[in-house]
């Protein structure tokens, strides 16, 4: 029984990193930006949320959601657009920048004082059945992250711009040449991240009810350790990824004695320095990333 | 040349302009207290309370009259949240005149404004730093802090909880980011067995952020032995931890201190129950203590809302204890002030009974008031202190 409690909270934990990790490698994937404004996104949403708390939850969701799209798309425009053929680190850079700004503009007008919020009250509920007591927004998490992963490979294999997604992420070059607008593909594939980030948005205000400006810090952390794993540029290997790091950390979490329980973070970015070293591809290697000699 | 000679006027016209300030302060112009504390960034919210708490503390002496018959101003300067800044936060007060500094609710993000006024020769106070280091033995002489200091803090929650509400058994819940948790568990744990309680199990994390407590819950639900839980967490992660555990169907009364303090942070747990903490005074206008009700409202009535914290209580108790200092000593001298403050035996102050030695800058027995809440609302129990505080190191 306590086998299928951690299960639970291993694929509701899994399941919300796989969200976070599948916008930041959809964006890596076609432009080769690593977002680490990723997570700030989702603090925005967060914030949209509180802000409409008082509206019936619906709104409230939706709302958030729109705001993290809306910045994503934004961001996109102003900061990214015009460094498009930027070397990556100079992407890597001007991510830094737009999560500083981010993070400074809410601290600005929202103040640094964590806020309490509650968005959707039948979220905390839980279900208790035997000795296992699953809370409803761990099925809900499980869920969304199983619903936005179908529906992404859908939007992917099946419409005409997700084709064109993939030829990007396969060679922008080549791709543009045959005629995939390309300005179009990043601006759905921002839109898409901040769809994903405004998802998790939903789930990390649903656990913790409390908005901070750096909430969104760690997850992008814990994202990017799951793209790494995963192997950076493969959606598939984003998710695996993902899931890997939150099974781990659950797992750790569960098993550790105490002495070693506060290093239960460094054990995880042991992980990821062990992949760097003897498989620097990841979990599933990228043919369009390896370098052509 | 003509720049090398530029460069000496200025510099005599500087020299003029100070003496002439220095002189200006001498005639009847107030005695300025300055605040080198976080106005901005991530500490912000600490120390907000204190200044506001300062500032009707300021409005109130000067009310009766001032101190030795001057009146007191306050200027500020922010230190951006960054420990570095604090020495130009410090040095910007001190060049307004203060005679007074008050810095950060916190050792690490107060110390260095605080060597720089020492430095300068001026009483410093922290708000409400719990650190016992805040004081002789880690600033310098001049340095104080009106926090109770933590070891007594832990203290005062062991004896309540053992004594009053007679658990015995404890889960301790600590996150190992901040000096503050670690001191206030350890000590928590070492006056524990001493009562003869028993600790039946412990977890610790290690964040500074928002995130998700599933396993801390899970851990701590299968642990059906205790009686409650002790949490050594604040505001930025504590109500997370809560919500997913309350959220996991475990009830277990929860035990928290000081930095869990307010209810802003409530809505992340609606109607929480079986949640006690203790607090410098209740913010609800509630407190049995009806100086610390009166403070709330006047507190309201000036700054237009109530304090979100007690923690404001301890900015305006420093300025209590200086301008009481001051007055005893007849004078504004530093040294002279200290050695008053170093007399204080159970002051009547608003935090509480407070007292200073030359060796020890910080209280150790000073009551705190308990409070629980239940359905979301808190309530005062009692006003309680501890019996006996597990030794201090520094």
């Amino acid at each position: 029984m306590i086998f299928l409690q951690y299960a639970i909270d291993a694929l509701s934990v899994g399941g919300l990193y796989a969200l976070a990790a599948l916008g930041i490698g959809l964006i890596f994937g076609i432009m080769r930006l690593v977002n680490f404004a990723h997570g700030d996104l989702l603090m925005m949403g967060c914030y949209a949320m509180f802000m409409l708390a008082a509206a019936i939850w619906p709104v409230t969701i939706l709302g958030g959601v729109v705001i993290a799209i809306l910045v994503a798309v934004i961001t996109e425009c102003i900061a990214f657009r015009p460094l498009r053929s930027a070397d990556p680190t100079i992407l890597l850079a001007a991510s830094f920048a737009v999560s500083f700004f981010l993070q400074n503009f809410v601290l600005m007008i929202m103040g640094g004082r964590a806020l309490g919020v509650d968005i959707v009250p039948a979220l905390n509920q839980h279900i208790v059945w035997d000795s296992l007591s699953i809370s409803v927004l761990n099925l809900f998490t499980i869920a969304l992250s199983v619903i936005l992963m179908g529906g992404l490979s859908l939007f992917l294999a099946r419409t005409r711009i997700g084709i064109h997604m993939r030829a990007a992420s396969e060679d922008v070059r080549m791709a543009r040449m045959l005629g995939v607008r390309v300005n179009l593909v990043v601006a759905t594939a921002f839109a898409i991240s901040g769809l994903l980030a405004g998802a998790a948005a939903i789930v990390v205000l649903g656990k913790t009810g409390l908005v901070l400006p750096t909430m969104g810090l760690r997850l992008t952390l814990v994202a990017f350790v799951a793209v790494i794993v995963g192997g950076m540029g493969s959606l598939t290997g984003a998710v695996i990824g993902g899931y890997a790091v939150g099974i781990l950390e659950v797992v750790l979490g569960g098993l550790l004695p105490l002495v070693i329980l506060p290093y239960r973070e460094a054990l995880i970015f042991t992980v990821v320095l062990l992949f760097l070293l003897f498989r620097p591809g990841g979990i599933i290697r990228v043919a369009a990333l390896k370098e052509r000699v | 040349m003509k720049f090398l000679m530029s460069l000496m006027i200025g510099f005599t016209l500087a020299l003029c302009a100070a003496g002439f300030s220095s002189k200006a302060q001498a005639n009847d112009d107030p005695i300025v207290i300055g605040a080198a504390i976080a106005l901005s960034g991530f500490v912000a919210p600490y120390d907000d309370g204190p200044l506001k708490g300062l500032q009707l503390a300021v409005a109130d002496i000067n009310a009766k009259g001032g101190v030795l018959g001057r009146k007191l101003s306050v200027v500020t300067a922010d230190t951006k949240s960054d420990p570095a800044q604090g020495t130009n936060a410090a040095i910007e007060v001190l060049e307004q005149g203060a005679e007074m500094v008050m810095v950060t609710c916190d050792f690490d993000f107060g110390a260095a404004a605080a060597l720089q006024a020492t430095a300068a020769g001026k009483v410093t106070f922290s708000s409400c730093a719990g650190d016992p280091k805040f004081g002789v033995q880690g600033i310098g002489p001049l340095a104080y802090t009106m926090s109770l200091g933590t070891p007594a803090q832990a203290a005062t929650l062991a004896e309540w909880a053992y004594k009053e509400k007679g658990w015995r058994k404890v889960y301790v819940q600590m996150n190992s980011m901040v000096e503050y948790f670690k001191s206030l568990c350890s000590n928590f744990k070492i006056r524990w067995e001493e009562l003869g309680g028993e600790i039946v199990g412990e977890d610790v994390y290690n964040f500074t952020e928002v995130k998700s407590f599933e396993g801390q819950a899970t851990r701590m639900k299968q642990n059906t032995e205790k009686d409650f839980v002790f949490m050594c967490a604040a505001t930025f992660d504590g109500p997370s931890l809560i919500k997913q555990v309350r959220n996991a169907g475990e009830n277990t009364p929860i035990l928290a201190s000081e930095s869990m303090d307010g209810n802003f942070w409530l809505e992340a747990v609606p109607n929480l129950s079986e949640f006690y903490l203790s607090v410098y005074g209740s913010m609800f206008g509630n407190d049995p203590n009806p100086q610390i009700n009166d403070y709330v409202a006047k507190y309201t009535e000036m700054h237009g809302q109530a304090p979100f914290t007690a923690h404001s209580m301890t900015g305006y108790s420093l300025m209590e204890a200086w301008a009481l200092a001051a007055e005893r000593a007849g004078s504004f001298d530093s040294d002279a002030i200290r050695q008053e403050l170093d007399k204080f035996i159970n002051e009547d102050l608003l935090v509480g009974p407070t007292s200073y030695t030359p060796e020890l800058h910080i209280n150790l027995y000073r009551g705190m008031q308990i409070m629980e809440v239940q359905n979301g609302k808190h309530a005062p129990i009692t006003r309680y202190t501890a019996e006996k505080v597990p030794p201090i190191t520094f």
